[in-house]
């Protein structure tokens, strides 16, 4: 998951606690608010009646109504009720305010009601003024899903304008990994120009990958110059010795057994010679200098090999044959490169056969991929030392004294530098398959 | 034909100046890029070996002042810095051939005639070698009227030998000839013996091959 989604996530979601828990004591609250504001006027209401009695102003509606008094408004929503008391109680006297559900008419209704006892004309009379409660409920439950709405609109709101601003923070950030990470293959393709940001870490991640960049570029550089240094000191004198050589073995006054150690000499000199421009070209494709800017048909690369190398099949009289579903055009490569390999591998598949051996070369199309493999009916390999035959002056056949086992280290680079996929499978005295798997990015 | 050398190991302008005027040509040796540019200016060479790496200038910029002086000497690029960069400079500024230090100096000879042919347009473009007849630009060899069929590697050995005809000619030579600069895990093969033996018998079925000779222990000669 990316950063900016995990963090317009986690916003969303410390504010949905808050929110949410604001939207669970709210009601409470704005109820208990409510009760406080409905008491309050009953006790307003409680003084004025009191008040009224002291004035004589209620004598009339006592007397008459047989020294009780109830009234109500239409809708039952308040009341006041005035009768007369038998017993004194120890709370006589006292106000109190509680919900009372009322039957009035038939009809259950819950009310806040004050009661309160008072003596008039000798008499113990009990005073209930009562307040209806319907519509302060209805309004807590119209206040709670008003509430709950309103929460889900404003965490939507919240989560849509985080991950817009968690997008516009994380910009340079981003722009950091795609531009100095992401696309750098080679130290020689990176950009140093700094991204542009006001975010103190950003802009110190950037300028840690530069100087990092810097540094490794600087490597790069060094190891390109140790080649260029080792190929001329090493290849220099060797040229010399090897002209020389040429000339005494060219030279007819030369005594005979001279000439022979001279062609042993220039042997051995070829030997070095050789180990040494391997090394060094395998060096250089690893300092990335060699270009990636071809296009190339694996199959007449392959028919090209096979071609320059038929002396070779013949003398040991192995049979080779190629299956192609159709030929793949490999992007961004480099064909001298793509011989080489080839030449290594098939040449491989000749050195270690059986006589009269076979070759099988197959390209075909596998899923977003081209496959080629390259099967022998050689000695094959132990399964323990298949990953070592990749490994520099390592060789696992017979000592044939004649290689140096830098034939498939030549290999492993040159994949590796195309980004060709290598596989090898192999069966001890059977055979061994070489899978290659190409892509174009 | 003049040749200048241009190359700061003394030993190995030394060898070669030992090879080539054994072959015939004039030999002229410059240690350092400023007397090779003097040389160049003052003299026609037919043919310039410049390595790159002299001591006081990069051997390109001899090239590429001989150029703009209109010089029309042929410029073979000896190097063993051997990055792909130097060569593509070197032949972009003109330069006729490119060989990779260590070479063979039957190798350098070789380019060397091939300029000769291409620069002077030579129409015997065919070598006679006793009853064959070898037409280098259509890579074939006839006896008589007869064509022979050769593979490209046997066509190539027969060339090179007949063009070093009379010389013995290591087996690392010939194959340094013909499978050029190849790297491979082999740095001993008797493919040679195989390409010589399949020559013999393809060749002998037209005509004598006793021109082709063994030479014990080192490789071959063809004796004309």
């Amino acid at each position: 998951m990316k950063l900016q989604v995990k963090i317009a996530l986690y916003n969303a979601f410390s504010k949905a606690i808050i929110i949410i828990s604001m939207g669970l004591l709210l009601p409470a609250i704005v109820s208990k608010e409510a009760y406080n504001h409905t008491d309050e006027r009953l006790m307003a209401r409680q003084a004025s009646a009191l008040s009224m009695l002291k004035h004589h102003e209620l004598d009339a509606i006592i007397h008459a109504q047989d020294c009780s008094f109830g009234d109500y408004n239409i809708f039952k929503e308040e009341f006041i009720s005035i009768s007369p008391v038998e017993k004194l109680t120890p709370e006589f006297g006292k106000i109190k305010i509680e919900n009372v559900e009322m039957n009035m008419e038939n009809e259950v209704v819950k009310h806040r009601v004050l009661s309160q006892g008072f003596i008039y004309d000798n008499q113990l009379y009990n005073l209930q003024i009562g307040e209806g409660l319907k519509t302060m409920e209805q309004f807590n439950i119209s206040l709670r899903s008003f509430t709950i709405k309103v929460l889900i609109i404003v965490i939507l709101l919240s989560i849509f304008i985080d991950l817009g601003f968690s997008r516009i923070l994380m910009q340079p950030f981003n722009k950091i990994i795609k531009l100095k990470l992401k696309d750098v293959s080679h130290p020689t393709s990176f950009q140093f120009k700094s991204v542009k940001t006001s975010t103190t870490e950003f802009a110190y991640l950037d300028s840690s990958i530069n100087e990092m960049m810097i540094k490794i570029k600087e490597a790069f550089e060094i190891e390109k110059e140790f080649i260029s240094n080792v190929s001329h000191e090493l290849l220099t004198p060797i040229s010399i010795l090897q002209n020389r050589i040429e000339n005494i073995i060219a030279d007819e006054h030369v005594r005979e057994e001279v000439r022979l150690k001279m062609v042993e000499s220039e042997r051995t000199l070829i030997r070095l010679s050789k180990i040494i421009k391997t090394l060094l070209y395998i060096s250089k494709i690893e300092n990335e200098q060699y270009l990636k800017n071809e296009s190339c048909s694996i199959k007449s690369i392959i028919t090209d090999v096979v071609n320059e190398i038929e002396e070779r099949l013949t003398e040991k009289n192995i049979t080779l044959t190629q299956e192609w579903t159709e030929d793949f055009i490999h992007q961004a490569s480099n064909a001298s490169l793509l011989h080489t390999m080839f030449f290594n591998i098939i040449n491989n598949a000749i050195k270690y056969n059986k006589p009269d051996g076979r070759i099988g070369i197959k390209g075909f199309k596998e899923d977003n991929h081209f496959v080629v493999t390259i099967e022998d009916t050689g000695v094959g390999i132990n399964a323990a030392d298949i990953e070592k035959i990749f490994d520099r002056f390592k060789r696992f056949q017979q000592e044939d004294g004649k290689s140096f086992g830098l034939g498939l280290p030549i290999v492993k680079t040159i994949a590796n530098f195309l980004n060709i996929q290598r596989e090898v499978k192999s069966e001890k005295g059977v055979s061994t398959t070489f899978i290659l798997t190409f892509r174009n990015e | 034909m003049n040749v200048l050398v241009v190359e700061d190991e003394k030993g190995l302008s030394h060898e070669m100046e030992i090879f080539l005027n054994k072959q015939g040509y004039q030999c002229d040796v410059a240690f350092n890029g400023k007397s090779a540019s003097e040389k160049v200016f003052i003299n026609a060479y037919d043919f310039v070996l410049l390595d790159l790496g002299l001591p006081d200038m990069d051997g390109l910029e001899v090239l590429k002042e001989a150029k703009k002086a209109g010089k029309e000497s042929a410029f073979i690029i000896l190097t063993a810095r051997g990055a792909t960069d130097d060569k593509i400079k070197g032949l972009d500024l003109g330069a006729d051939d490119y060989l990779a230090k260590p070479f063979s100096l039957p190798e350098l000879q070789s380019r060397m005639q091939a300029i000769v042919r291409r620069k002077h347009g030579l129409k015997t473009n065919t070598m006679k070698i006793k009853d064959f007849d070898l037409d280098i630009l259509n890579r074939m060899v006839r006896c008589g009227k007869k064509d022979i069929n050769l593979t490209k590697k046997e066509f190539d050995l027969l060339h090179y030998m007949a063009l070093h005809k009379n010389r013995v000619l290591t087996r690392n030579q010939l194959t340094e000839h013909i499978w050029g600069d190849i790297l491979e895990d082999d740095y001993e093969s008797n493919y040679i013996d195989v390409h010589v033996k399949n020559l013999r018998k393809k060749l002998s079925a037209f005509a004598p091959v006793d021109f082709i000779e063994t030479v014990r222990g080192i490789g071959y000669r063809i004796n004309i």
